[in-house]
């Protein structure tokens, strides 16, 4: 599959920062205007705040007022849970059979729950915690779970640019999947995914038209092609593949992480990214220097 | 150039109606689907009530999945267009199954080892409906799944409307689905306060922008819209229910629970939503509510309703489905988006029930108890997320635009 050219070279899509957080913990403290936040923030939110963070200072946006004119087009990782936790609730809920009691859920695990767990693992809370700390009040598209996904979400932010929807669009990917849940479904694919493959991270992008962004422009998208081949998920097997060309992907896999990642890592090289998941979307882009 | 973007077909699973013609009819007589729940055993929990699908066909260990599939199915019965179809889906989060994770730790247990069974064990992965529909139906565009939990139905019918519009889709079936009435979803919802705890008058437990509402009731359910260009549409003769004409979305950038306390965020996707329809607050007849039943959204929702449509804002009628079918989270702005279709449709707005007392800070025509006769071209259409996203739809009648 090739990338579409991408037309108006007049004023094309450019990046005028890139930002990435590989593993966890990472502290997200700089960035936080919001300080009360805190404590709803889980690893995943941590991760795209300090992404975000690093890409809008790198694009010279770390102090100005983002507001309505910008957006966010992420895509986040499977729904993070911690061994701990799962076993917390399991312990609280159980009968002495090992079975699940619904009284002892309704009253011992009830109470035992961290309410604030809601708050940390849910999909659309990275979202939350960039708009807040970055003060961003414009649209946003929230995609779910895998590379395929962001790139369905940088299409999405693209065009938003491209019909003046937004000035700025940051563009993120995040991923937190060393936890129980999953790697329980990565373990359960056709091949399965070790645990120790997977990664923890998050990558950040601020895309802006060249002719917004002026001399901040450090990166050009030139091409872009999203395709899909419909896959049964209980009777096809698609193999999943990733490709980088010009930066060097981290070993293992990033999920929707790894596109922002791969440019960050390489921003200003000539860059060309190609991913084929196992759930059939397929999606190839290049960069180059502004 | 922007096409126009008709809706030809929609489907529904629902709490009050598994067929959009029963749905319809459930909406115009104010009928509540709530009762306690049945589906699992909520013991003790602080909520003991739910809206949930009377469900008999076969279903899949994820209900949401198997609504999506009906939802799909009805709306595209009859009514494909041509060309390459693409699919915009708001999902809810996969939430993992506490007998499941109870009996991997027992002596004995033998995992599944049957792919279905092993990718179903524990928890169903959402993005697995999304890749169902696409095969079933041979929609051969990329897919879109949102997850912007509230507002993510709504959101989906967005996406799916621009992509049409902009010509980068030849048709799609945008939606939502969801399903949270089991253990993790109910206790969780509870655990942070924000359900109704009326567990001894189910159909009486969600009532928005009344003084004794107490938090949401949650629901269940799914929709789609089958969107394509209105030109194509009426060239092969698909009847035309509505068209989508705009789309609105923006954060808050405030609270992680509670709304922008001026209702701003709300402001903002609803006025996006009128520019890119190119009509103005005047033009809005009426206006199917986001009303949770939670104490936050509804007086905010109220006044950035006053704020957008000024001195009209009286004179609108607000419904809220949310007081008959509860909150459907991710599905909700999509099984709300075909009420408003329906209304639009057959001249009425639906009820808001249990409104007796209403709240002193929430001052509109919320239309209480009864259904009402109402001739309507355009509708606004809200959704209102936890985490501070918001989203709103123009829907314009059939027969409003030329």
């Amino acid at each position: 599959m090739d990338p579409r050219p991408q037309a108006a070279d007049h004023d094309p899509v450019v990046v005028t920062g890139a930002g990435h957080v590989l593993g966890a913990p990472c502290d997200p403290t700089p960035w936080l205007k919001v300080r009360k936040n805190r404590k709803f923030m889980g690893v995943q939110d941590d991760l795209a705040v300090a992404a975000a963070g690093q890409a809008l200072r790198a694009a010279g946006l770390e102090s100005a007022a983002l507001g309505e004119r910008a957006g966010i087009y992420m895509s986040v990782g499977y729904v993070p849970f911690e061994r701990e936790h799962l076993d917390l609730l399991r312990a609280s809920s159980v009968d002495a059979e090992g079975r699940i009691s619904p009284l002892r859920f309704s009253r011992d695990a009830f109470a035992a729950l961290n309410p604030l767990l809601t708050f940390r693992c849910l999909s659309n809370m990275p979202a939350f915690h960039l708009s807040v700390n970055f003060d961003v009040q414009g649209p946003y598209l929230v995609s779910y779970p895998g590379a395929g996904q962001l790139y369905l979400a940088l299409e999405e932010a693209v065009e938003a640019l491209r019909t003046r929807q937004v000035d700025v669009a940051l563009v993120c990917g995040v991923a937190h999947q060393r936890n129980a849940l999953v790697e329980h479904h990565f373990s359960r694919l056709d091949p399965p995914a070790a645990a120790e493959r997977l990664l923890d991270g998050a990558g950040c992008l601020v895309l802006e038209m060249a002719r917004h962004a002026g001399e901040r422009a450090r990166a050009r998208l030139r091409a872009l092609e999203v395709a899909y081949t419909p896959a049964h998920p209980f009777e096809d097997t698609l193999v999943a593949d990733e490709r980088a060309w010009g930066a060097r992907l981290p070993d293992g896999l990033l999920g929707p992480a790894s596109l922002p990642v791969l440019v960050s890592l390489g921003l200003g090289a000539e860059i060309r990214h190609q991913v084929h998941t196992a759930d059939g979307v397929h999606g190839v882009s290049t960069w180059s220097s502004a | 150039m922007r096409r126009r973007v008709a809706v030809t077909g929609m489907g529904v699973v629902t709490p009050i109606g598994q067929t959009v013609e029963s749905f319809a009819d459930a909406l115009r007589q104010g009928r509540s689907g709530a009762g306690p729940i049945t589906l699992f055993d909520p013991a003790c929990l602080p909520t003991r009530i739910a809206a949930q699908v009377p469900w008999t066909g076969p279903a899949l260990r994820d209900r949401k999945v198997t609504f999506a599939l009906e939802a799909a199915r009805q709306a595209l019965e009859g009514s494909r267009p041509p060309g390459m179809g693409g699919l915009s889906l708001g999902i809810g989060l996969e939430l993992f199954s506490l007998d499941d994770l109870a009996a991997r730790e027992r002596p004995g247990f033998v995992p599944p080892a049957a792919r279905t069974e092993r990718l179903t064990f524990l928890q169903t992965p959402s993005d697995l409906c999304v890749h169902l529909i696409a095969k079933r139906h041979d929609l051969r565009a990329p897919p879109l799944t949102h997850v912007s939990a509230c507002a993510a139905g709504t959101d989906a019918i967005g996406a799916g409307f621009r992509l049409v519009a902009s010509g980068r889709r030849d048709w799609v079936l945008a939606g939502g689905a969801d399903s949270m009435i089991n253990p993790l979803g109910v206790a969780g919802f509870a655990r942070i306060g924000a359900t109704t705890t009326a567990n001894d008058a189910p159909t009486r437990a969600s009532r928005p922008f009344d003084r004794r509402r107490d938090g949401f009731l949650l629901g269940e359910g799914a929709a789609f819209l089958v969107l394509e260009p209105l030109e194509t549409a009426r060239a092969r003769g698909a009847y035309v229910h509505a068209e989508v004409a705009g789309y609105g979305s923006s954060f808050d950038a405030c609270g992680i629970s509670e709304p922008h306390p001026e209702g701003r965020g709300a402001y903002q996707a609803m006025s996006r939503a009128l520019a890119e329809a190119e009509v103005s607050p005047a033009a809005i007849d009426a206006v199917n509510a986001h009303g949770t039943s939670t104490p936050k959204n509804d007086p905010v929702e109220t006044l950035a309703l006053e704020r957008l449509l000024g001195a009209r804002a009286r004179a609108v009628p607000v419904s809220a489905t949310k007081s008959m079918i509860g909150h459907l989270i991710s599905a909700a702005g999509a099984v709300e988006a075909v009420a408003a279709i329906l209304g639009m449709e057959g001249g009425w707005v639906h009820p808001t029930i249990n409104l007796d007392e209403p709240d002193p800070a929430c001052g509109l025509d919320y239309v209480p108890h009864v259904a009402r006769r109402h001739r309507q071209r355009h509708v606004l259409s809200n959704s209102f997320a936890f985490g501070g996203q918001n989203a709103a739809l123009v829907l314009r009648s059939a027969d409003a635009g030329g």
